[in-house]
């Protein structure tokens, strides 16, 4: 145990020397006293753990609550929500906001830092333009000329206004205005990716986990082959020239109606159902070999009422933790997806931000992506206690 | 007992009931036309934009004084009902058209101009395509001079040196004087040249195009009191500039109909350039409540947005109706537009498609009227289609050397590079469209310019030899080089083939090196590179936007490459009253020295102002091709590749769109024929 802390340790050191004396020790600086913060966090007693959770709770929903309900009732309602979650909530929630929270600021720090890095600025232009231009519009856009100083304004924008700054590629817009009405798009293509997804690779892998090595679980397993390998714009450009080009039946591109929805979810979905489809398969075929099955054949229970009633909650456990992740991911949206049907979401600013140089922007899409998925890894954790008592215990 | 599936089944319901509430079904006009416009606008504040996709919208929202005739592109009066020219050219007087009014009904001024151009002058704007109207007197000096000035003596921010202390660092570290090529690499790292380009201190002038001598420190310490009294000067010139420009000096109304603009010299393209989308006036009144409205809400430096559609207020024969990010924008027709008979239009679309597949998918279904973003990998099928449209464009292809490294600082390396490489075959085998080989960056058709002819051709033998005599036979003693592009098909397939044949035919080992866009521009501007990729659109019908980017350390130079009389050839052309008193010690150095002496002398001959302009004119075009042909005989700096062809899918009941070498398509001029229409679907 000791051994490892000294690891640990000295990997630490060298990653903070190495950051130093690449980027700057006032960066490492801060590196070291974010994570040392979160690290330190392990050794808290529980009473501890629950000021200092309840406290970072208020302030995450101060930062959120004051943009829409001013500061002065901002604080009130957070406060509140604060005591509130002091006295209710569970320990173990306590921990992950007192994780989450600091995590945050760590990696708008981060992401700051790796984009000061990389060459290039929001303002780079083909054809040259003068230095007192771009830094009229430096001063506009609030680009500072390092990551410390950007990362600074950028904190006092987001506590003090509650704005997560301006985008410089689509101007006259906050990084809120540009965003957030970007993933309502980006979250009903998801859900309803998801919602296929999951459909589809339940039933598929169920099939072939009850009867493994039968002609179902064959060509179960090879569709599910064939969604993972191919990637999604190869299916897409399929189904965009059997239903858009040749029947005519969907739009090829645009947002506008529910045909709008349809091809660009299928495309979304398929590798995801295919995964699923693997994980229910092995889940499946786990249960299946479980005393507590063969004792609900014993009874005489028919094969259906086994799988649907016994077997299917010991398979979609898997299933589930999977789902956590990916449902961050599919409802942020995706890139790929995106350009191929021109649908106007969010996914497409994780990758054009980042190209642009948009900081702000880069910092909005990472914020958000972060926020869902800790989101759902916490509902992860919350329907594995309601499918799995031994797991209940724990929470 | 199904209790879970229950659970799951309900979960679905909810999931499909929220993507059934958060998915609105919009059931909005459809379009009569409707274009795929490439990327979503930057901005549409024409003092901000620079590219194509916000030009096509401004271009239909704006009107300036003169707008493009859509098919022969020649200026025709917009805001400005007509105009007079003073006999020495120097002098426009524009009269507004009285019945001109922005869409909220007030009237379009004289005054909306003036505060307009001073707006894209201004500093504190930050307008990159400033320079555009820079051929007005006090523009470039109102534009410019204060951050000239601030470079050379402050104020700076913390920890940054002007460069008089810069200079004075310098001087200090070296007692014994610096040699040339590290002077000429502290004033590039400095941008000096930048900062006190135009100054008439002969020391100054010297001293930026040092590079055979060593630099004293003695000579250093009086370029940097050369560089304070430039900035004293350039100091004085600013605060007139401040208090005249816009208001009694350079572009100023006379009353509410008349404009009265000055140049510095005779700009021949002058009018074109009133139509150029940074030309357009905006709305004073408008930008000036919002922000005294900001400032009321204490928000002193908020964001611009005068230009959304829920503010803008604009004067062209469109107005904005809407602006989803992603999804569309919206134009209809303005009903307060002067000449609002002659649109035929009455909603316009602009689809925002970055993916030229997914803009081919949405043209060949129906979906959009004009495609001006065709793929070029399936261009062989696309070209055979009757609804393309091909026409030879103002945008070269070349290829940049870094003449600061080895072997490429010598100027016959750089030049058997450009003989060996084929160009016909780049564009017989990947590009296809018939685009016309470069050995030359002015593309056709540049007005009055008569361009030199090549200075090579394609002539490997010749190249070989070129390099042997460099003292590189057959590529022996080069180190292994890297050609830089961007990340692109096309880039791609160019480069290896390029590098093939400099392989095949010199023996050089060159391997393309893909950077992301980015990284590409801060690898050509640090002058990290070998050869790189580039591409140069021409912003006028006129040579100089094409050739006075190679001037030493120029902005968008980029290849370390410096000549003195180029760069007092490209000094010349824009006043060329200069090179009358020079001509005698520079003609011995040029190229055509009969042809020069007899239009200097027909220049000093000319009497009245009308034919002094007239020769003054040709003079230009003479000393810009005097400067081509020391780049394209002589030096070869970058190499051209090719000429572009632009393509684009018009539908046929589209009518009054037609092809140009600017590929500026005014939607103004455009109607539908809506039998053929139904045809087309």
């Amino acid at each position: 145990m000791r051994g490892a802390a000294i690891v640990v340790a000295t990997f630490a050191a060298l990653v903070l020397i190495a950051i130093g004396l690449r980027v700057g020790w006032k960066e490492a600086g801060v590196f070291l006293v974010g994570g040392a913060f979160i690290a330190s966090m392990l050794w808290y007693p529980p009473g501890l753990m629950r000021v200092v959770g309840s406290l970072l709770l208020a302030f995450f929903l101060y930062v959120f609550l004051q943009t829409i309900a001013g500061p002065a009732v901002g604080v009130v309602i957070a406060l509140l929500i604060g005591a509130l979650a002091w006295r209710f909530l569970p320990n173990r929630v306590h921990r992950r906001i007192g994780f989450m929270v600091p995590s945050m600021v760590l990696l708008i720090f981060t992401t700051t830092v790796l984009m000061y890095e990389a060459p290039g600025s929001p303002f780079a232009q083909e054809k040259q333009t003068t230095q007192q231009a771009l830094e009229a519009q430096a001063k506009k856009f609030k680009i500072e000329e390092d990551a410390y100083s950007f990362f600074m304004t950028y904190m006092k924008g987001l506590l003090a206004e509650g704005t997560m700054g301006l985008a410089v590629k689509v101007q006259g817009r906050t990084v809120e205005q540009l965003l957030l009405p970007a993933l309502p798009v980006s979250m009903s293509l998801g859900l309803l990716a998801l919602v296929i997804a999951v459909v589809l690779g339940l039933v598929l892998g169920i099939r072939a986990g009850v009867r493994p090595n039968s002609w179902a679980d064959y060509s179960s397993m090879g569709l599910a082959m064939v969604g993972i390998s191919l990637p999604n714009f190869v299916i897409g450009a399929c189904l965009l020239i059997f239903f858009s080009h040749k029947l005519q039946w969907l739009p090829v591109a645009g947002w506008g109606s529910y045909k709008h929805l349809i091809l660009p979810a299928i495309t979304l979905a398929l590798p995801y159902a295919a995964y699923i489809a693997r994980l229910a398969r092995n889940g499946t075929i786990e249960v299946m070999q479980q005393d507590y099955i063969r004792t609900a054949r014993a009874k005489g229970l028919s094969e259906r009422v086994v799988v649907l009633k016994h077997a299917l909650k010991g398979a979609i456990l898997p299933v589930v933790s999977f789902l956590g992740p990916a449902a961050a991911g599919i409802f942020t949206g995706s890139f790929v997806i995106e350009t191929l049907f021109a649908v106007p979401g969010m996914g497409q600013w994780f990758v054009k931000s980042a190209l642009g140089r948009d900081y702000s922007v880069v910092l909005g899409t990472a914020i958000i992506y972060f926020t869902i998925i800790t989101l759902f890894n916490l509902l992860v954790d919350f329907a594995y206690a309601w499918l799995d008592p031994r797991v209940r215990e724990e929470l | 007992m199904y209790r879970n599936l229950l659970g799951i089944g309900a979960v679905i319901a909810v999931a499909l009931l929220l993507v059934g509430v958060t998915f609105s079904a919009s059931k909005e006009q459809p379009a009569d036309f409707v274009f795929l416009n490439g990327t979503e606008p930057k901005s549409l504040d024409p003092h901000v934009i620079t590219g194509q996709p916000e030009g096509r919208i401004a271009d239909s929202i704006f009107e300036s004084l003169t707008y493009r005739d859509p098919k022969t592109l020649k200026p025709q009066p917009g805001s400005a009902e007509r105009w007079e020219i003073s006999p020495d050219k120097k002098t426009y007087t524009f009269h507004m058209r009285k019945e001109a009014k922005w869409s909220d009904g007030k009237p379009v001024t004289a005054h909306d101009f003036a505060w307009s151009w001073r707006r894209l002058q201004d500093p504190a704007v930050g307008s990159e395509y400033a320079y555009i109207l820079h051929p007005i007197k006090w523009a470039e000096v109102f534009n410019l001079y204060s951050g000239h000035v601030e470079r050379l003596v402050g104020p700076v921010r913390e920890g940054k040196k002007t460069i008089v202390e810069a200079l004075e660092a310098l001087r200090e570290a070296n007692p014994n004087g610096v040699e040339p090529a590290a002077w000429q690499k502290f004033l590039g790292q400095q941008h000096a040249n930048d900062v006190v380009k135009g100054s008439p201190d002969p020391v100054i002038q010297a001293a930026l195009i040092e590079r055979t001598n060593k630099v004293t420190a003695e000579r250093i310490g009086r370029v940097a009191a050369a560089f304070r009294k430039e900035a004293e000067r350039r100091r004085e010139l600013f605060e007139y500039a401040d208090k005249h420009f816009g208001v009694d000096a350079g572009v100023y109304a006379k009353d509410d109909h008349t404009l009265i603009v000055e140049l510095n010299a005779p700009t021949p393209y002058f009018l074109e350039l009133t139509a150029f989308y940074s030309s357009h006036p905006v709305p004073r009144h408008l930008i000036e409540r919002l922000d005294k409205e900001r400032k009321e809400r204490g928000e002193d430096e908020g964001i611009e947005d005068w230009f959304l559609p829920e503010n803008i207020v604009s004067n062209g024969p469109f107005r904005l109706k809407a602006w989803r990010v992603g999804d569309k924008i919206r134009m209809v027709k303005s009903e307060t537009y002067w000449n609002k008979d002659s649109i035929r239009l009455n909603v316009i679309d602009a689809l925002p498609i970055e993916n030229y597949n997914t803009s081919l998918n949405v043209y060949l279904v129906g979906d959009a009227d004009w495609n001006p973003n065709v793929p070029t990998a399936i261009m062989d099928t696309l070209k055979t289609r009757d609804d393309i449209q091909l026409s030879s464009g103002m945008i070269v292809y070349y290829y940049r050397f870094n003449t600061t490294r080895k072997p490429f600082n010598d100027k016959r390396v750089r030049k058997a590079v450009a003989m060996s490489v084929d160009r016909q075959l780049i564009i017989d085998e990947i590009l296809k469209l018939g685009q016309t080989p470069a050995f030359r960056l002015t593309p056709p058709g540049l007005g009055d310019y008569d361009p030199p002819p090549d200075g090579i051709k394609y002539d490997p033998e010749g190249a070989r030899k070129l390099l042997a005599e460099a003292g590189y036979p057959g590529g022996k003693g080069i180190p292994p080089l890297a050609l830089l592009f961007n990340t692109s098909e096309t880039h791609k397939t160019i480069a290896e083939e390029v590098a093939a044949q400099l392989k095949r035919e010199l023996g050089i080992d060159i391997k393309p090196l893909n950077q992301e866009w980015q990284m590409y521009q801060a690898s050509t501007l640090a002058l990290e590179y070998d050869i790189a990729r580039a591409g140069w659109i021409g912003d006028y019908l006129d040579p100089n936007t094409f050739l006075d980017m190679w001037i030493t350390n120029g902005g968008n130079n980029q290849t370390g490459w410096s000549n003195a009389l180029y760069d007092s050839l490209i000094a010349y052309a824009a006043d060329v009253s200069k090179f009358v008193p020079d001509a005698e010690t520079v003609i011995p150095k040029l190229k055509e020295q009969e042809r020069t002496r007899e239009l200097v002398k027909a220049f000093q001959q000319a009497d009245d102002p009308a034919a002094k302009a007239a020769a003054g004119g040709e003079l230009r075009m003479h000393l810009f091709r005097e400067a081509e042909t020391i780049l394209f005989h002589d030096e070869f700096p970058v190499m051209p590749i090719y000429f572009y062809v632009t393509s684009n899918l018009v539908r046929h009941h589209v009518h009054g769109w037609y092809k140009n070498p600017q590929d500026i398509h005014l939607m103004r001029g455009i109607w539908i024929d809506r039998s053929k229409r139904a045809e087309d679907r």
